[in-house]
């Protein structure tokens, strides 16, 4: 039985986050407009005073992602040239600064990250409820219909990119990857909302809460790699412009994004993360589908449809590796793999019919 | 160099077994499976006939029925069943030829599959086929057979020595030529 | 993935020392610029096609081409009906598309996993995969039982460094360093005991290669058990009526696929028998009409004559029986019937499977066949019967208030020629129509049928179940290399190889030494060498008496 009390709750905390998640992005791009200029100028001025504060382990920087290996990659991803980049770190940086504690760093960053982030965490600890309770409404994991699945996955990307911001600084990336959150939720709370139910007897197993529970995971996780895709395109056009003398750097909102070859590496360390979870959600995927349906692959739509993200994304993999493909070209790949994994989940489960199609959606 | 040249032979030699193994398993993975052999009748030599199981269970009337307790005579078992187009072609063939060769010690039986006793009576009395069959509804019958020679279709016949060696089967519809062979090759026993 | 002829990567003289330092980052990339398959123009002898054949197969964009190819072709796999697994819609996109249906059928579009272009792509992928794997293999023996090459000389170039002072002069600071680096696990390599320099070179994670090899055999050993599978193993369904038993005997099956080097004798004698179907069905709510629990409960024996067992078939729990299983696949309604003749005797008495044409109100269709008394009827059975504006619906799946609706036929069914007919479709093409309009029977209820053709009684419903039965020797083995396949996977993601130096020279002062400590990694796809080394090198200062403060490099 339905526990209607905890279904209304959940539907209302969601609600909750999703508003709570607009004010956040609000505050993100505040910060773009307003937080950054200041910043950037205070750092000129004690650049000026002829500090050795340039960007490198724990600074409150104002461009780019800290990221703690950053130096020693320069040596062996010798193909990438960032050093065109604004705000790169320097390979041989002079005596560097104590390390300054992540949560200090996002405090000094200025009132725009602080209520920014402060607002996501906000946000992400009700979509947390929302989900959890949406689970005891149902007696059962909530993620057993596209709704739900929706749901839980933005989750995901919303906690994940919480731990990139802490880990790397990343909250630059702010606007974009919790605007695509909000407009995903939007969206699965106007169109796809399903109202809370039992699971259709095919769906009862513990299974769900293995198999399910990965795709879900490996979805928020490339939900994030996309959103990076995206801001590299866009950073590395950028700086082709800039290096073919067609646009002068500066005060440009694309300047203030992460250079393209941190993206590029954050972009890979995220798709590194998500694919051995991919990878394992389709095995847990074919050994429910042998308990449940006599064959442990069987080339259904949906089926069909994660080995080509599967093979999209190991593409990927390779082109980092192959010359003349990395760069903007493995980023399509990637981008190409989570549109691929976005028609199974929107087009495929819903309109083509197989022995997969639980979306709940009509 | 020798270790390359070495090398390089186990490697091309491993990815041609991969690509030629790969082949040679696709065709055969792929190309239609084509069960049935070319003739439909399958007939065992004077030495070589096997030995039908003792096939038991109750007759369509409720009475029991035993193969063995038809030694001494030429058996046709016919697997039927009233859904069965091709059963209902050969309906004929069987009902006459069972009264004919009854005085020469042939005797027929049936094994009605997939059915139920009402439909199986109905076909028998259109069909005015007067000899017991086994009610084997869920094949139970079939599948002691299938131990010794395979009977995968519907219909099916089997004929049996006076000794209870399986002499031949005649897969699908039967004919007159088919069965009268073999009848004819039962009564040459070692 | 490399070349086949791929430079060694262990240069030996000293004067090459840094190289080695720099060729080992640059490793990763400097290969895969040789072996990318730069297109060089083919050669003129045939022994160079081949060999520049093969140095395209197995470079990485080849690689690259084919993982798209695969992807490409799988897609008419989803959106085109298949013949494996649904092969009425195959007639149905034949009917739809008379023009176009031939031509696809003709591309194999129709079978695409099993056509001959799509078994073209991943043979060519595997082959290229293991022309790049076995080299691989061979290199990481040589690699694997080659010492860690020479400390360079100037260690505070690499991309992490750190130096300190240390009381214990050079030999000493350096064996106590590689005390340490060996307690870590690190292959070592000390400075010759008589040589003026001292210092010891320590490598890790040759496991790094290892998963990347071990997930690319793994994919190969997944497509050999799908291989296996699909020759030794079969499938087979069985429809089952309340009450009904089967034995596992092919002309028992409805359908019966075998894979290629399995034929009926093999099939295992076992028997099942269903006892009772019962499904549940949410009646208020959200949800109602929804289906809440599916049982089939059945008794089996694994052989004739074995004790019998029971079991509840559900959905996601099959029985076993000895290697087989034995899954509920779907489920309907068998309404029962009872047919005399125009000579009063009974003609037919069966419950008569229907297929369900609506799956939320299982408002099914079926057809009742009498030969014997040239009868035939179509019929739509609802199991909640409702009527509305004079049409007749099902409004709940569960059959609370069954009717069936019959339109009756009599004539020549087209049985006698011997011609095999689905036991779901109706011949009329000899037949007249009984009457004009369908008649509906309740359970119990009896049409008489217009001039005196007999009668149908509509006696009452009983459920059918339809299960599957498969037997997969590949299934085991397929698993089993799809998890090596991920432990692999994540050693080769989250094992970094890399390389410690650590050098010391007296110091300037006379007493004790001077210690460098110098690392470096290949591409470090989860990124963290940075605090490993930080923390190896201040366990390696701070195992030494009298080290000053580190200057940590860059």
């Amino acid at each position: 039985m339905v526990n209607l009390g905890y279904a209304h709750t959940s539907n209302d905390f969601l609600i909750a986050a999703l508003l709570i998640y607009s004010l956040a992005v609000i505050a993100f791009a505040g910060d773009y407009a307003f937080g950054r200029p200041k910043r950037a100028a205070a750092l000129a001025k004690t650049a000026a005073v002829g500090a050795k504060a340039l960007v490198t382990v724990g600074a409150a920087d104002g461009t780019g992602i800290s990221d703690s290996t950053d130096t020693s990659d320069t040596a062996d991803s010798a193909g990438t040239s960032d050093s065109a980049a604004a705000g790169d770190a320097p390979a041989a940086a002079p005596r560097p600064q104590q390390p300054v504690g992540a949560f200090k760093a996002m405090w000094e960053a200025g009132p725009w990250v602080r209520s920014a982030v402060a607002l996501s965490a906000l946000g992400a600890l009700a979509h947390l409820v929302a989900v959890i309770t949406r689970g005891l409404a149902v007696d059962r994991a909530p993620w057993g219909n596209m709704y739900e699945f929706i749901t839980a996955l933005t989750c995901v990307a919303a906690i994940f990119f919480g731990y990139i911001v802490v880990r790397y600084r990343a909250w630059a990336l702010g606007v974009f990857v919790m605007g695509a959150v909000v407009l995903a939720l939007g969206l699965a709370e106007t169109i796809i909302y399903t109202p809370a139910g039992p699971l259709v007897p095919a769906l009862q197993s513990y299974w769900l809460s293995i198999h399910v529970t990965a795709m879900t995971l490996a979805t928020g996780i490339f939900f994030v790699a996309a959103v990076l895709g995206i801001m590299y395109l866009v950073a590395e056009r950028y700086r082709k412009r800039i290096a073919a003398g067609k646009a002068k750097p500066g005060n440009g909102l694309i300047d203030r994004i992460p250079s393209a070859a941190q993206l590029d590496k954050l972009t890979y360390r995220t798709v590194v993360f998500g694919f051995p979870v991919w990878t394992f959600g389709v095995i847990a995927g074919a050994i429910w589908a042998d308990q449940a349906w006599g064959r442990y692959w069987g080339w259904d739509p949906v089926e069909t449809w994660a080995f080509i993200t599967w093979v999209i994304y190991a593409a990927y993999l390779h082109a980092r590796a192959t010359a003349g493909w990395r760069g903007a070209r493995a980023h399509y790949i990637q981008l190409l793999g989570f549109a691929s994994l976005i028609t199974n989940m929107l087009v495929v489960q819903v309109f083509i019919t197989g022995m997969h199609s639980y979306a709940g959606v009509n | 160099m020798f270790k390359a040249k070495r090398r390089t032979v186990v490697t091309v030699t491993a990815a041609a077994a991969v690509l030629l193994g790969g082949a040679l398993a696709a065709t055969l993975l792929t190309s239609g499976s084509s069960t049935a052999s070319a003739t439909n009748m399958v007939e065992y030599q004077a030495g070589q006939r096997p030995l039908a199981p003792n096939l038991t269970g109750k007759s369509l009337t409720g009475t029991s029925l035993n193969l063995s307790s038809y030694r001494g005579k030429v058996v046709v078992l016919n697997f039927w069943g009233s859904w069965c187009s091709p059963c209902r072609d050969e309906a004929a063939l069987f009902a006459g030829l069972s009264q004919q060769d009854a005085p020469k010690g042939v005797v027929f039986l049936g094994d009605d599959v997939g059915d139920t006793p009402a439909n199986a009576l109905a076909f028998t009395s259109s069909q005015r086929i007067t000899y017991p069959s086994f009610n084997d509804p869920g094949y139970a019958v079939v599948a002691q057979i299938s131990q010794v020679v395979p009977v995968h279709d519907t219909p099916t016949t089997v004929v049996i020595d006076k000794t209870g060696h399986v002499v031949g089967t005649i897969i699908g519809a039967a004919t007159y030529s088919e069965l009268t062979t073999l009848l004819r090759d039962a009564a040459v026993t070692q | 993935m490399t070349d086949v002829h791929a430079p060694q990567s262990q240069p030996e003289s000293a004067a090459a020392e840094d190289e080695a330092a720099r060729s080992f980052a640059l490793d990763q990339t400097g290969t895969a610029e040789g072996g990318s398959g730069t297109t060089s123009p083919p050669p003129a002898a045939n022994a160079g096609w081949l060999r520049w054949g093969w140095r395209q197969l197995t470079s990485m964009r080849t690689a690259l081409v084919l993982l798209f190819l695969l992807a490409l072709g799988s897609i008419p796999g989803s959106v085109l009906p298949q013949q494996g697994s649904d092969a009425g819609a195959v007639q149905q996109y034949y009917a739809s598309h008379p023009s176009l249906a031939p031509l696809l059928n003709h591309l194999g579009l129709f079978n695409v996993f099993a056509a001959p272009w799509f078994a073209a792509i991943y043979l060519l992928l595997f082959a290229s995969l293991v022309g790049c794997v076995v080299p691989r293999t061979f290199r990481l023996v040589g690699a694997a039982r080659t010492p860690p090459p020479r400390a360079p000389r100037n260690l505070a170039r690499l991309p992490h460094s750190s130096t300190y002072s240390s009381a214990l002069p050079p030999d000493a600071a350096v064996a106590g360093a590689a005390a340490i680096l060996g307690g870590q696990r690190f292959r070592l390599r000390r400075s010759e005991s008589d040589a003026k320099d001292h210092w010891v070179s320590a490598e890790k994670g040759y496991l790094r290669e290892v998963g990347n090899l071990l997930f690319h055999l793994s994919l190969l050993g997944v497509l050999l058990s799908i291989a296996a599978g699909g020759l030794f193993g079969y499938k087979a369904d069985k429809l089952l009526v309340q009450g009904q038993s089967f034995s596992d005997t092919v002309s028992a099956l409805d359908e019966f696929h075998p894979g290629r080097l399995v034929s009926g004798d093999d099939l295992a004698p076992f028997s099942v028998t269903l006892n009772n179907f019962t499904a549940n069905y949410i009646d208020s709510g959200e949800s109602r009409g929804q289906p809440s629990n599916f049982d089939a409960s059945v008794s089996y024996t694994s052989s004739p004559g074995a004790k019998p067992g029971t079991y509840h078939i559900r959905i996601n729990d099959p029985l076993s029986v000895d290697s087989l299983k034995v899954y509920l696949i779907g489920h309907g309604y068998a309404p029962e019937f009872k047919v005399t003749g125009a000579d009063g005797k009974v003609a037919y008495e069966e419950a008569t499977p229907f297929i369900p044409a609506n799956t939320g109100t299982f408002e099914s269709d079926g057809v009742v066949k009498v030969p014997d008394a040239s009868l035939g009827f179509m019929g739509v059975f609802e199991p909640t019967a409702f009527s509305a504006n004079g049409t007749l619906t099902s409004i709940f799946p569960a059959a609370d208030a069954p009717a069936v609706s019959l339109i009756g036929y009599y004539g020549n069914l087209g049985m006698n020629d011997g011609v095999p007919q689905s036991v779901y479709q109706l011949d009329t093409s000899g037949m007249t129509k009984l009457s004009g309009s369908p008649h509906l029977l309740t359970p119990g209820q009896t049409w008489q049928l217009p001039n005196g053709k007999g009668s149908i009684t509509f006696v009452g419903v009983k459920q059918w179940v339809s299960l599957a039965i498969t037997y997969d020797p590949g299934q085991v083995p397929a698993l089993v290399c799809g998890i090596l396949a991920l432990a692999g996977l994540l050693l080769s993601f989250f094992v970094r190889r890399r390389r410690v130096f650590v050098r010391a020279v007296p110091a300037a002062s006379g007493a004790g030494s001077v210690v460098t400590v110098g690392g470096l990694t290949r591409s470090d796809a989860s990124g963290g060498f940075e605090e490993e080394f930080a923390e190896l090198a201040a366990e390696i200062a701070s195992a030494e008496p009298g080290n000053n403060s580190e200057l940590p490099g860059a």
